[in-house]
């Protein structure tokens, strides 16, 4: 029974511990890819809900998995691999099915205990949703989940990799189904985050938190250095996920759509404005133009469509209607979220239109509206360039045809004339109109203000709109009645108006307002601004007037415009700051040029140089300053000084190391969290340390005066200080355990 | 701290014991671990239960520590006859004196082997038994102290059950420790066939530590230092074998108090005077392996031993030993 070497060494996580470390980060990790399922515009709620569930409770309670029916071990795949396939032919989209089948393989994963193979697995499942969910929602909250699953994965691998070296090859034999491993049984949360507290030193956490950092710095600087590619574009996924429109928007709209829209306060468009001077008090957004009016439902026409849009094109610019004008271009930068319309929302006539990635898409230049060929399902930047704010919309060739009318050919234009109304319903609308004007045959400007301030003398302004029941045209009932209405209803009563006293007067559909995010500086629309309104053709002009029965009244040339505008919409709430993120985010991911890019890295360049500069240049004022100093004339005082300095630098330098270490342990010496002396635990790790050292016989002496510190009578103890002193300069000259040198 | 011994006092009560076991290792060939153990059980003042096939060198190893220390030593051998009376000592009618006068049994010594203790009938044996907790024996009202030092021998056979009275597990708690002596290594056979002759009568062996020394070794023991994280992983042991499935009853509370005196023994013997974590993991299965029976009971006995080691090991082995 000879005494032998093996001191106390550092404390380390058992097998069984490891294991459950391993099992809990499994979990984890699960737990965040699951969280990326909720950007995906994927139906599987109730099975992420179950999955994390699950996960959750089999965390929490390690032996569950145990319990799990045998059968279920025997019919898993088959059945994942059913589900799948029926899945793929009852919806016929893959990319959600595979993210289903994804899903059910995490699930399965977390309710058997899994082989390091399965750890493996549930790494690239995990990074799976993640990664489909970042390149398709292009969220900044992508950025922060793969950083927190690249941390977890990377502390899950390093823990199946201990726990396999210590385990050996011969632990890796599959377990039977519904048996538990032996670690299960004896699995407790609590007590293994204790452990984990014990066994983690800070020096190797402040390390592991450097290393990690520094790779997500180098992974900063490489996106910044290199030039972007379309992560979307390169993986094709759009192509297979039909995403469902979150709005109302499309060429032909009832009534009722446009409220729906208003509930939902998610973010449709963000703007960046190159120039304040020219942002109007109340922007309007222009989408689509609606101008059909048949059995209740305002729709565009396949005439307007085959007369404005152009053919489809594919590509990445597209002229307007306006023509380029001299001095500074004015640009303006739409981020479209996903899933709002296949509509692009501009301000106006424009005169070039750029987008970030190749799109296929028409313009109607006169119109002043963009389609896509399809909705998209990732955001959609595009950057306008000149455009008219004024709010009306010039139209030549609509001026001509409608001035051709009185010549006594057959209207061309009937289409944003025509009222297929019955007689009792053109009576209806027509004492209306004559309310309205009193009578009188104003111009188009004038009746639009005359028509909008009687419908809002007539009606309030409510979500919930009241139409009498009865037969006929709804809208011609509404507008007979005194209910209240939205906005669509407004604007299909005033075009309805419009039309019967001989204006062409259609609907156009969009957002009007926004705030404006004092912390990004930029536009912020959201769905809830959605809005419709009118637009009045005006003869004289020959434009297209905007009027919008619930607007401000003004007159958009009147409107204040420039920094006062911005101030009445500016937004600095905490949701705005949230807001920022996503559109800093945009910025650094949209480039239409690679200016910003070379800026952002010149601009660390700079500041690596400046701090350098600066360094250095404090270092060189200090010498500079020594040396002044020491070049003055010196005198009786002023030696004396220095030495009385420097024997009170002296005399603390002494007693600092008289009493320091002795003052230091007691404080050191109040016991920690843990309870542990901190002497006894400091004895230990020098133990651990020559623990892992060759053992040599001149290490006896130390280690019995370390064990004598570790476990000994506190009375018995030689000075602590100088025995940590000899153990460090032992285990410095010591060889590592195991190590063959050559004599 | 009070209970600090002085270092000349320690390292005279390891010379003491080194000079025990040198002793001893001239009769006891090749058994260095098991006389480690028997003077473990010696300075915590402990029983020990031996448990091997006769003729492997019980009774020498008796009597060479009696031998050692100039103690007495008596030797009963356990039968199915043997009663009460036998070991402890009858009163028997004087006719000189005209009263009854005590007789003292063979327990009336410092080293009792009790061989075959499981061949006699439970009265017998739990005489013995009560005489090894209160190291008195009463006789009619009147109670005698046995020898001082005591420690009692106890062998039984591991192999052989045929008319035996397997001790309880009760009175399993009243030892110390189980030791098994097993064989001796080919060399140091051969050295013991070249050389032994006759019984353990032939023994000559002379005393070289006092009783009186043996008393101060004991007195010394309770003031070996054991710092609180031993003591925890102390009780970690004793409460995993209370929860882990394999056996059939976890250890008593007596049972982790003598694994921590037979700790702090052997810190002594080891010229220390604090416990490290080792002592305790070494004395593990000693101490508590006859303690603790399994929840499937094997119809080997052997094999049942073999089973409660395993698992005792597998335990300590899951327990972090303090660091």
């Amino acid at each position: 029974m000879g005494m032998s070497t093996t001191a106390a060494p550092r404390p380390q996580l058992t097998l069984d511990e490891l294991h459950h470390l391993k099992w809990v980060l499994g979990s984890l990790l699960t737990l965040v890819g699951l969280g990326a399922v909720f950007y995906l515009e994927v139906e599987a709620w109730t099975l992420t809900g179950v999955t994390a569930a699950c996960t959750i409770a089999t965390m929490l309670r390690p032996g569950l998995p145990a319990r799990v029916p045998g059968f279920v071990h025997t019919l898993a795949f088959p059945l994942i691999v059913g589900f799948f396939i029926a899945d793929v032919w009852r919806r016929g989209e893959v990319l959600p099915a595979i993210v289903r089948l994804d899903i059910l393989l995490l699930l399965y994963r977390n309710i058997t205990y899994r082989q390091r193979r399965d750890d493996l697995q549930l790494i690239v499942l995990g990074l799976f949703i993640i990664i489909v969910a970042g390149v398709l929602s292009v969220s900044p909250t992508f950025a922060v989940q793969l950083l927190v699953f690249a941390a977890c994965a990377l502390a899950l691998l390093l823990v199946v990799t201990l726990a396999d070296s210590l385990a050996g090859p011969a632990a890796r034999a599959p377990l039977a189904p519904g048996a538990m491993p032996a670690w299960a049984k004896r699995a407790d949360v609590a007590h293994l985050i204790g452990r984990l507290r014990a066994v983690l030193d800070w020096r190797v956490l402040v390390l592991g938190t450097v290393l990690f950092g520094g790779v997500v710095a180098v992974s900063a600087l490489l996106f910044l250095a290199i030039p972007r590619f379309q992560l979307e574009n390169s993986m094709f996924l759009e192509r297979f996920i039909a995403k469902k429109a979150k709005t109302g928007f499309s060429d032909s709209i009832r009534f009722g759509d446009v409220t729906e829209i208003q509930q939902d306060t998610s973010i449709a468009l963000s703007v960046d404005v190159s120039d304040h001077k020219h942002i109007p008090a109340s922007p309007y957004w222009r989408m689509i133009v609606l101008d059909s009016y048949e059995g209740g439902v305002f729709r565009m026409s396949s005439r307007l469509k085959q007369r404005e849009l152009m053919p489809e094109r594919s590509g990445t610019t597209a002229g307007g209607a306006v023509r380029p004008r001299r001095g500074e271009a004015v640009y303006w930068t739409f981020y479209l979220e996903s899933g709002v319309s296949r509509f692009l929302p501009l301000v106006g006539p424009f005169q070039t239109i750029s987008f970030h990635e190749a799109q296929h898409f028409r313009v109607a230049p006169r119109l002043a509206m963009v389609a896509l060929r399809e909705e998209p399902v990732t955001m959609t930047a595009y950057r306008v360039e000149d455009f008219d704010l004024s709010g009306t919309v010039p139209d030549l060739r609509f001026a001509e045809n409608w001035r051709a009318r009185t010549e006594g050919a057959p209207p061309r234009e009937e289409h944003q004339v025509a009222l297929p109304l019955t007689a009792a319903e053109h009576a209806v609308v027509e004492r209306a109109v004559a309310e309205a004007t009193g009578g009188a045959r104003p111009e188009a400007g004038e009746f639009a203000r005359l028509a909008g301030e009687w419908l809002r003398r007539q009606h309030a302004y409510s979500l919930a709109p009241q139409i009498p029941a009865g037969e006929g045209d709804a809208l011609v009932r509404w507008l007979a009645s005194r209910g209240s209405g939205h906005c669509e209803l407004f604007a299909g009563s005033l075009v309805l108006m419009a039309r019967e006293a001989g204006f062409p007067a259609r609907i156009v559909t969009g957002f009007r307002g926004g705030s404006w995010n004092g912390y990004s500086n930029n536009f912020t629309i959201r769905n809830s601004d959605a809005h419709a309104w009118t637009e009045i053709f005006d003869e004289r002009s020959g434009a297209w007037l905007r009027a919008d029965p619930l607007g401000s009244g003004a007159s958009a040339a009147d409107e204040v415009r420039g920094e006062a505008a911005v101030a009445s919409r500016l937004d600095r709430s905490w949701k705005a700051r949230l807001d920022s993120l996503r559109m800093l985010w945009y910025r650094r991911i949209v480039s239409f040029d690679q200016q910003a890019q070379a800026e952002a890295l010149q601009a660390v360049k700079d500041v690596a140089r400046s701090s350098g500069r600066e360094v250095r240049e404090r270092l060189e004022a200090v010498v500079a300053a020594i040396k002044g100093w020491l070049a003055a004339p010196w005198g009786w005082t002023r030696g004396l000084g220095v030495a009385g300095v420097v024997a009170l630098a002296g005399a603390a330098v002494w007693l600092l190391g008289r009493f320091g270490p002795g003052l230091w342990r007691r404080l050191a010496l109040r016991r920690g969290v843990r309870g542990e002396d901190p002497v006894r635990r400091e004895a230990g790790r020098w133990l651990g340390r020559l623990g892992q050292a060759e053992p040599a016989p001149e290490h006896a002496e130390v280690r019995a005066d370390l064990l004598r510190l570790r476990f000994g009578a506190r009375a018995s103890w030689a000075k602590p200080e100088a025995v940590f002193r000899r153990a460090r300069q032992t285990v410095r000259t010591a060889r590592p355990r195991g190590r063959v040198t050559r004599s | 701290m009070s209970d600090f011994v002085p270092a000349a006092q320690i390292s005279e009560a390891a010379q003491r014991l080194n000079r025990l076991r040198a002793n001893m290792r001239v009769s006891i060939r090749g058994k260095d671990e098991v006389i480690d153990q028997v003077l473990v059980c010696l300075v915590a003042g402990g029983h020990l239960l031996i448990e091997d096939l006769p003729g492997v060198g019980k009774t020498t190893l008796a009597y060479s520590l009696a031998r050692s220390m100039d103690c007495a030593f008596s030797r009963v051998q356990f039968t199915s006859d043997l009663l009460p009376g036998d070991v402890t000592g009858v009163a028997i009618y004087d006719e000189t004196l005209k009263e009854f006068v005590f007789k003292k049994g063979p327990v009336f010594a410092h080293i009792v082997l009790a061989d075959e203790i499981n061949r006699a009938t439970p009265k017998t044996q739990s005489a013995l038994l009560e005489v090894m907790d209160r190291a008195r024996v009463t006789v009619d009202g009147e109670s005698h102290a046995v020898g001082s030092p005591f420690m009692v021998f106890a062998t039984q056979n591991p192999v052989d059950f045929e008319g035996t009275f397997p001790l309880p597990e009760s009175q399993m708690d009243r030892f110390l420790m189980r030791l098994r002596m097993g064989y001796p290594q080919p060399e140091d056979e051969r050295e013991i066939l070249r050389t032994a002759h006759g019984g353990y009568d032939a023994i000559a062996l002379n005393p070289v530590v006092t009783r009186s020394e043996i008393l101060a070794l004991q007195a010394l023991v309770p003031q070996v230092f054991v710092e609180d994280s031993v003591l925890e992983f102390i009780l970690r042991i004793v409460t995993a074998t209370r929860t882990d499935t394999e056996f059939r009853a976890g250890v008593s509370v007596r049972a982790g108090v003598a694994l921590r005196t037979a700790a702090q023994a052997r810190a002594l013997l080891l010229n220390r005077d604090f416990v490290l974590p080792e002592d305790v993991v070494e004395l593990v299965a000693p101490v508590f392996s006859h303690r603790l029976g399994l929840a499937r009971q094997s119809s080997d006995a052997l094999e049942e031993r073999r089973a409660v080691t395993a698992a005792l090991k597998r335990i300590v082995a899951a327990i972090p030993p303090p660091a």
